[in-house]
């Protein structure tokens, strides 16, 4: 069945789900039909724009989430299997306007540049310090080996992470 | 982004996912992790009218039967498998493979179900970008294989990348199957048809129920290796798994078993080689000779841009250097015995 027959697609029509999703500890409902994945119904119904689409084939991590504790790639994630579910986003990460030691640290060690990725990689880096709060660099780019970012080279990412899990000084007094 | 519509069911056990599965017919599929399934229907490779959710079907950890064996439920993550206790500790060639799949958040969604069942793949059926020339090929039921184009209809060159198959081959895992008439048991190498067309041995109202693996005899070792080029979320090149039971002598070898992933249609056995190292006194010759008949019989497709003479000498090296891992791995633990 192809894209190009479209007696087939309109079979196929499936009514939409309601999905209760705590977001960011915040319980929301949201109507959507199975074949929303999270990514869309984080970013179009939610409203919380801070996770990123970009490949939706699981391979650049932008869209990372943690998805009750797991990071997963919420491109690949449809949002009628997250009922009932925790979601944290980057937007949760902050504590109102104060960020967090992991955020402070990716802006002191350069670990920033378009920003594009930034997201997906401090949801896989926050889950990585949540499991292991002293992780090595080997353990740290395992760990972050689903994330892509084509600006900085990850030696900055890498070193603002040991440097949030307290194993480096910070670079400036 | 998935742009056809398609029906949600959600089964609470294993039994009623396959009743749905038997009630939807063809046009049904099981959603495990989704990592493998997704990625294909929104390439329209895969456009199932519904999916039957096994996300709310109790996992059990994995535990040792009264007998010593493993038993693995299929719905259990890579991620959970990884760092159980009991896998790192009685197999760790599985937990070895299980961590070489994808990346972090591709193991914590994945299954190992859905890693044995995933679909074969091949640079020009599971190109992504729609400028691209792309009718379908024979896999999808089109006139030609293009990348192949004197195959003929019956012949696919996909590839089965799976990391965990051919750990679980050399492991000698068994299958649970459980389908409309009731539950099968079935080796895994048998799960694996040989075509790229149709991959899988399962019934269209088939589904994994769990893995078992038998406990390890002594002077057992085994070796592990996946071939990529970044080291990271990458399908393999070539995988190597392969196991060993050495004689009480420590020197010469009473069992062999090779398998070799994501070099053909499915992950293989390589018995030629197989029957050079059973009986024989394993030194380095024997290794290296094992390791070429390895490689030769295997006879690799080209595929992700690596070519057949690339891939045969990839395996030539790591056949013989993952045997000799598990050559000393099994005389370490006589050691320890
Ligand atoms: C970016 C990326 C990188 C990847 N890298 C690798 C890699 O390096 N190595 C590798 O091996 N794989 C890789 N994969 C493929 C895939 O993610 C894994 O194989 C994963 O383990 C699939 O499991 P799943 O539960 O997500 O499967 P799903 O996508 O849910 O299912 C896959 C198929 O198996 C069927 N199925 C699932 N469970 C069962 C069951 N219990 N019984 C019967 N049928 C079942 C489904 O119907 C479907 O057809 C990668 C995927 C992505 C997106
Ligand atoms: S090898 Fe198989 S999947 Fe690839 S183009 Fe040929 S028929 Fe299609
Ligand atoms: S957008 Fe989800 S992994 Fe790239
Ligand atoms: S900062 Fe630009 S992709 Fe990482």
């Amino acid at each position: 069945m192809l894209r190009s027959d479209p007696q087939a697609r309109a079979a196929l029509k499936a009514p939409a789900q309601v999905v209760s999703l705590r977001v960011n500890g915040e319980w929301r409902e949201i109507a959507v039909k199975p074949r929303v994945t999270l990514v869309e119904a984080i970013r179009d119904l939610v409203g919380l724009t801070g996770t990123k689409a970009s490949c939706e084939s699981g391979t650049c991590g932008a869209c990372t989430v943690l998805l009750d504790g797991r990071p997963v790639v919420s491109c690949l994630t449809l949002a009628v299997a997250c009922d009932g579910m925790e979601v944290r986003t980057v937007e949760g990460l902050t504590d109102g306007e104060k960020l967090s030691a992991l955020q402070e640290a990716f802006l002191e060690y350069g670990a920033v540049q378009c920003g594009f990725c930034t997201p997906g990689m401090l949801m896989s880096a926050t889950a990585l310090l949540e499991r292991d709060p002293k992780p090595d660099r080997e353990t740290i780019n395992k760990a972050l080996e689903g994330n892509l970012c084509r600006c900085t080279g990850y030696n900055g990412i890498v070193d603002a992470v040991l440097a949030a899990s307290g194993q480096t000084r910070p670079r400036k007094e | 982004m998935i742009l056809f519509d398609f029906g949600y069911e959600r089964a609470a056990t294993a039994e009623e996912a396959v009743a749905r599965l038997a009630r939807l017919g063809d046009d049904a599929r099981l959603l495990a992790g989704g990592t493998d399934l997704l990625p294909n229907m929104r390439a329209e490779l895969a456009m199932p009218a519904t999916l039957v959710s096994l996300e709310g079907i109790a996992c059990e950890p994995p535990r040792a039967l009264a007998d010593g064996s493993i038993r693995i439920d299929a719905l259990t993550r890579l991620a959970d498998l990884e760092r159980a206790p009991l896998i790192a500790e009685r197999l760790p060639m599985l937990a070895a493979a299980a961590r070489a799949v994808g990346s972090h958040q591709i193991r914590e969604m994945g299954t190992i179900g859905g890693n044995l069942c995933q679909e074969t793949r091949c640079l020009y059926l599971n190109q992504r970008h729609d400028y691209q020339f792309a009718p379908p090929c024979f896999k999808r039921g089109g006139e030609c294989c293009y990348p192949f184009p004197r195959n003929k209809s019956d012949v696919c060159w996909s590839v089965h990348m799976s990391d965990v198959a051919p750990a679980l081959i050399a492991l000698d895992a068994s299958l649970e199957i459980l389908g409309a008439g009731g539950t099968r048991r079935a080796g895994i190498e048998d799960l694996f048809s040989g075509s790229g067309l149709r991959p899988l041995t399962l019934g269209p109202a088939e589904l994994l129920r769990s893995v078992t693996v038998a406990p390890r005899p002594a002077r057992w070792g085994w070796g592990f290796h996946k071939s990529t080029v970044r080291g990271g979320l990458e399908y393999g090149m070539s995988v190597c798994a392969v196991a060993l039971r050495l004689e009480p002598d420590g020197r010469t070898c009473a069992e062999a078993r090779i398998a070799l992933g994501a070099v053909r249609e499915r992950p293989l056995r390589s018995p030629k080689a197989e029957s050079l190292l059973a009986g024989s006194v394993l030194d380095p010759a024997r290794l290296t000779q094992a390791a070429t008949a390895g490689a030769a019989e295997a006879n690799p497709l080209p595929h992700h841009g690596f070519t057949k003479r690339h891939l045969s000498d990839n395996l030539k090296i790591y056949l013989r250097r993952t045997l000799e891992q598990a050559l000393s791995r099994a005389r370490e633990e006589e050691g320890a015995c």
